[in-house]
């Protein structure tokens, strides 16, 4: 059944050979130039100070969700850069090519890039930000935050969290890979049907993206379970459901939005794949295939996708509004019932991406009417927060800027997406820049609240903040670049221009496209700002108190800072909804607990990264087809699964006196800290 | 702490009894024999689909209540509420993609055979 | 809100909380990622009643020449039977009885594996004859959805030859103790999405 494929294959390397490796692309080869210098300053580093050991006990190997959820961060910020510059690339292209028959430059016929390098990139870009910069910035603040907020040791399911970590990663890795070997797909971060099929597409690109998908999203689907089974199993005792800071409540209906669509875009994918692999025909172009099918199951996925990650930047900006306004957040209730809402409402609109397909007015009326719903829970949010702010004594902090900058991004790509939502308005603009320039500020929203959020939660996992200074200097810098990008985008959009051109001909629209390419510059002036105020808060190191901005109000600041990999060294009982604005109104917030008592937990393990390996070998055989390898590496998966399960280790136990010493000197309990090997417990059998 | 816990007496472990296990073993089998029957007479469609629908319905019901031993107990009551918020998406993602792809072949592509529900054309 | 308490007398830490209840979080985690594999199922489902069409059949067969509704019922029996006895497995599982639990399962997989030998002869027999996957879209829609089911069911029996070995090898520990219960339920799932299939291909489909 195997699929006739178009160039040689053989048994032991597939369709692997050394015409796969790109070396006469400029482009390529210094990137990879680059990658392989900081790949060996970073080991080399390791090495010379002797951190390859402590790299791997203490980060790679460990189930402490905030290490996790630091490391999904790190990876999330990594990933944005490479997107970030895939879209430079893009505008830059853009730029350059007049018409088919302007210079060109590289040995491209017009700007810079071949065609078929320039689809590679938007499709590597859309692939990146959304499920290797966005999606592990979420997931990563959701594990840092929420066991934190709701009091718990750690996550349900720490091996899990990990695998769920390093699935996502592998995924990663696919995308990294396809730089150097082989080529990324061309068709679009969406997949577009029929041309993503065997015929139309023969090579290894559209396999590369298959599967980073497909790891990426099993992942996120076992976070999603992880982070529902924590909220609701794993509460400390008293926080009853409407004590819970509204970041849980956001989390846990972003989770179920995450849990439940998933599994679709699982289905779409696999059928894609056994189209491509075995021949059958889904969503070919003959033999009664429907690729309209595959887009009807891949936005069933991809609208409550974009709730999925809006809803935790919802969150982060109700708990950042109230600390910085000093005042407790509006509307708590309606806060949650609005994130239902939403959540509920984006899982029944998807159609509206493909209004244009021809199903006919009633669903074109009811996709539409649905859509404009949205707007109903979101308004609710943004009037919460201007009048938790309404009288509030504000303090214009960064993580508060990044939040109010998100609430101006939010109207116009609210108010342009009610726009969109008119089914005869977006016949019009249908795949134009104009849906483009909407949908980046839509997700400039979610970066605004993921900034904000690192920015306000550095200094608990950290101990110290970042720098002040040059942290407004990124945000002013970034926000002028987004501006300067985006805005011409829109009135491109409405004159015509059309999503994915490699080149754009009217000479008119000249002097836009300058602007924009303005605003990538003025991205890198960010970046410079955001490398320094990395630099400076590093070198500086201020040490922040437990509650680091002074107006905490939830139980996060409660506990030490920087927090010990224990969370709580006894667990505390939830008086009240902002359990630390309680305290603090009573006088409360010093009293420490008086007597420790044993802490019970889980032991690192080497199995999450094996697994993530393994999975990687696995992607990338099936990519290129070597058998024998596939076959290996997803035996190996299920021996390494089924061998952990017969390991009785059952996590260690930190004694009193271990906690009473490292509550004195909360340095040594410190995440970055080295910890000791302590016995493992062995489990028993029940009599 | 772990030492002292004995799973074999976990409420999970101690829902089970042979009499419900077997009970719900008979409806399914009685419910989706019956449905088999049914669609062995020659029904019209309607009555057939709805009497179908209505017993293996029925047989799901009685393996989530006596198999899978769903109930408001505070053990089991997270679980009847996930499914309960998961029904309505079964639902829709069946549902709203049979309502997409219901006209979509007459309206996109007309072929021989196939009726074009009266809508108008460029040609006409 | 309980903002009225006296600041004297509130209690603001809980030595005894730590204990929390694993297996209970164990199974609660594994009915979410059931109820996620339920989705994956409408999904498939959802190609089904799309594809299920003479123009998505290319002059190929639709349902009702391609399935065998007696076999399906029998299936159905079978697959009942099997969750059926693992279910009086887990009931020893009560009084710590080895023997039964260990009864329970092996029955279950061999019924288990007589539903996959059947289901699989007959997708064979449907691909012998030229009406394999790659025939038609209705087809390849229709081996997926069968196939997904009987993926499910090899991995439940693969789970189940584990879950014999770990018995034996290490007893009902809280891990094991937690695993069977958790198999218990998936394999229930696959019994339940069974009914699903049984009721919408060789129900309805074959009545069209």
């Amino acid at each position: 059944m195997q699929v006739a494929l178009d160039g040689p294959w053989s048994p032991l390397l597939g369709r692997l050979s050394l015409a796969a490796i790109p070396y006469s692309n400029p482009i390529l080869v210094s990137t990879f130039a680059v990658v392989v210098v900081l790949g060996i300053v970073i080991v080399g580093a390791a090495l010379r100070y002797g951190k390859v050991g402590y790299i791997w006990r203490e980060w790679l190997t460990s189930v402490d969700h905030k290490k996790i959820g630091v490391m999904y961060i790190i990876l999330g910020l990594v990933m944005l850069f490479r997107g970030f510059i895939d879209g430079a690339m893009m505008r830059t292209q853009q730029l350059l090519a007049d018409g088919p028959n302007s210079p060109g430059y590289l040995g491209a016929q017009h700007g810079y890039l071949p065609p078929y390098h320039f689809d590679q990139i938007y499709t590597a870009h859309g692939t990146l930000m959304l499920f290797f910069a966005a999606t592990p910035l979420v997931a990563g603040l959701g594990n840092l935050i929420v066991p934190l907020q709701i009091g718990a040791r750690d996550m349900a399911f720490p091996y899990l969290n990990a695998t769920s970590l390093w699935l996502t990663v592998s995924g990663a890795a696919l995308c990294m890979i396809s730089l150097f070997v082989g080529e990324f797909s061309n068709a679009t971060w969406v997949g577009l049907m029929p041309f993503s099929e065997m015929p139309t597409n023969p090579g290894v690109g559209v396999d590369y993206w298959m599967w980073a998908f497909q790891l990426s999203s099993l992942g996120t689907t076992f976070n999603a379970i992880n982070m529902i089974a924590t909220i609701v199993k794993m509460r400390a005792p008293g926080m009853s459901w409407f004590r819970m800071p509204v970041y849980c409540w956001s989390s846990l209906t972003t989770n179920i939005i995450g849990l439940s669509i998933f599994p679709v875009v699982t289905v779409a994918l696999t059928m894609l794949g056994i189209d491509r692999y075995c021949g059958t025909h889904f969503f070919t172009a003959g033999y009664g295939g429907n690729f309209m099918l595959y887009v009807n199951l891949f936005w069933i996925w991809g609208h409550p996708e974009v709730y999925f990650l809006m809803l935790p930047a919802f969150g982060l900006f109700s708990e950042i509004v109230p600390t910085f306004s000093n005042k407790a957040l509006f509307g708590y209730p309606t806060m949650v019932a609005a994130s239902f809402s939403i959540g509920g409402i984006g899982w029944v609109v998807w159609a509206h991406h493909f209004f244009t397909m021809g199903m006919g007015p009633a669903l074109n009326g009811y996709f539409s009417a649905a859509t404009m719903l949205v707007g109903i829970p979101t308004g609710v949010k943004a009037f919460n927060w201007l009048f938790t702010m309404y009288r509030g004594r504000i303090t214009y902090a960064t993580p508060m800027l990044w939040a109010l900058i998100g609430l101006v991004l939010l109207l116009i790509g609210g108010l342009t997406g009610m726009m969109l939502s008119a089914s005869v308005f977006d016949y019009t603009v249908h795949n134009s820049l104009f849906v483009v320039a909407h949908f980046h500020c839509m997700v400039l929203v979610i970066g605004a609240a993921l900034f904000a959020g690192v920015t306000y939660w550095w200094p608990k996992v950290f101990g110290f903040k970042l720098d002040e200074k040059n942290g407004q200097m990124y945000f002013w810098t970034f926000v002028i670049a987004s501006l300067l990008v985006f805005v011409p985008l829109f009135y491109l959009g409405f004159a015509g221009v059309t999503r994915r051109l490699d080149y754009i001909y009217n000479p008119a629209l000249k002097p836009l496209l300058w602007v924009s390419e303005g605003g990538i510059g003025m991205y890198f002036v960010s970046l410079f700002y955001f490398g320094k105020m990395l630099y400076v808060s590093l070198r500086d190191q201020i040490p922040a108190a437990a509650d680091s901005w002074g107006t905490g109000r939830t139980l996060e600041w409660l506990t030490h800072t920087p927090v010990p990999f224990y969370n709580f060294a006894v667990t505390p009982q939830i008086n009240a909804r902002d359990e630390l604005a309680w305290r603090k109104a009573k006088g409360l917030e010093g009293v420490q607990p008086t007597q420790y008592v044993p802490i019970h937990l889980p032991n690192n393990t080497a199995v999450p990264v094996i697994l993530g390996a393994l999975a990687t070998i696995f992607g990338f055989a099936m990519t290129w087809r070597i058998w024998w390898l596939s076959l290996a590496s997803l035996l190996a998966i299920i021996v390494v699964v089924i061998i952990r399960s017969f390991d009785k280790n059952e996590g260690y136990i930190l004694s009193a006196e271990d906690i009473a010493r490292m509550e004195n000197r909360i340095a040594l309990a410190s995440i970055v800290a080295e910890q000791p090997k302590r016995p493992a417990l062995v489990q028993v059998e029940a009599h | 702490m772990s030492s002292h816990y004995n799973p074999l007496e976990h409420p999970e472990v101690q829902q089970g009894t042979t009499g419900r296990y077997i009970a719900a073993f008979l409806a399914s089998a009685a419910l989706m024999g019956g449905a088999y029957y049914a669609s062995t007479q020659k029904l019209p469609f309607v009555e057939f689909v709805t009497m179908a629908a209505g017993l293996s319905l029925a047989a799901l019901v009685s393996q989530l209540v006596l198999f899978f031993g769903l109930n408001v107990s505070q053990a089991q009551i997270w679980k009847g509420i996930a499914l309960f918020l998961a029904v309505p998406l079964f639902i829709i993602t069946i549902g709203m993609t049979v309502w997409a792809f219901s006209s979509l072949y007459a309206r996109t592509m007309p072929m021989d055979g196939m009726v074009m529900s009266g809508q108008p054309t460029l040609l006409q | 809100m309980a903002s009225n308490i006296p600041a004297a007398s509130a209690v603001l830490w809980n030595p005894s909380a730590d204990e929390h209840d694993p297996i209970s979080a164990r199974t609660y985690g594994f009915w979410l990622y059931l109820i996620g594999d339920a989705l994956l199922f409408c999904g498939v489902f959802a190609s089904y009643a799309v594809l299920d069409n003479p123009v998505n059949a290319a002059g190929g067969p639709l349902t009702a020449q391609v399935i065998n509704a007696p076999h399906g019922l029998l299936q159905t029996f079978i697959i009942l039977a099997s969750v059926l006895a693992y279910s009086l497995g887990t009931v020893s599982l009560k009084t710590g009885n080895q023997a039964g639990v260990r009864l329970g399962i092996i029955a279950a997989l061999l019924l288990g594996a007589a539903f996959l030998y059947i289901s699989g002869s007959d997708l064979l027999a449907l691909a012998a004859q030229g009406d394999g996957p790659t025939r038609s879209a209705f087809l390849s829609v229709f081996f997926t959805l069968l196939l997904t089911h009987g993926l499910h069911m090899v991995f439940g029996i693969l789970w189940m030859l584990v879950m014999l070995v770990q018995v034996s090898v290490l007893g009902f520990t809280k891990d094991v103790v937690g695993r069977l219960l958790n198999l218990r339920l998936f394999w229930q799932f696959q019994a339940t999405m069974w009914v699903c299939v049984y009721f919408y291909v060789y129900l309805l489909g074959g009545s069209r």
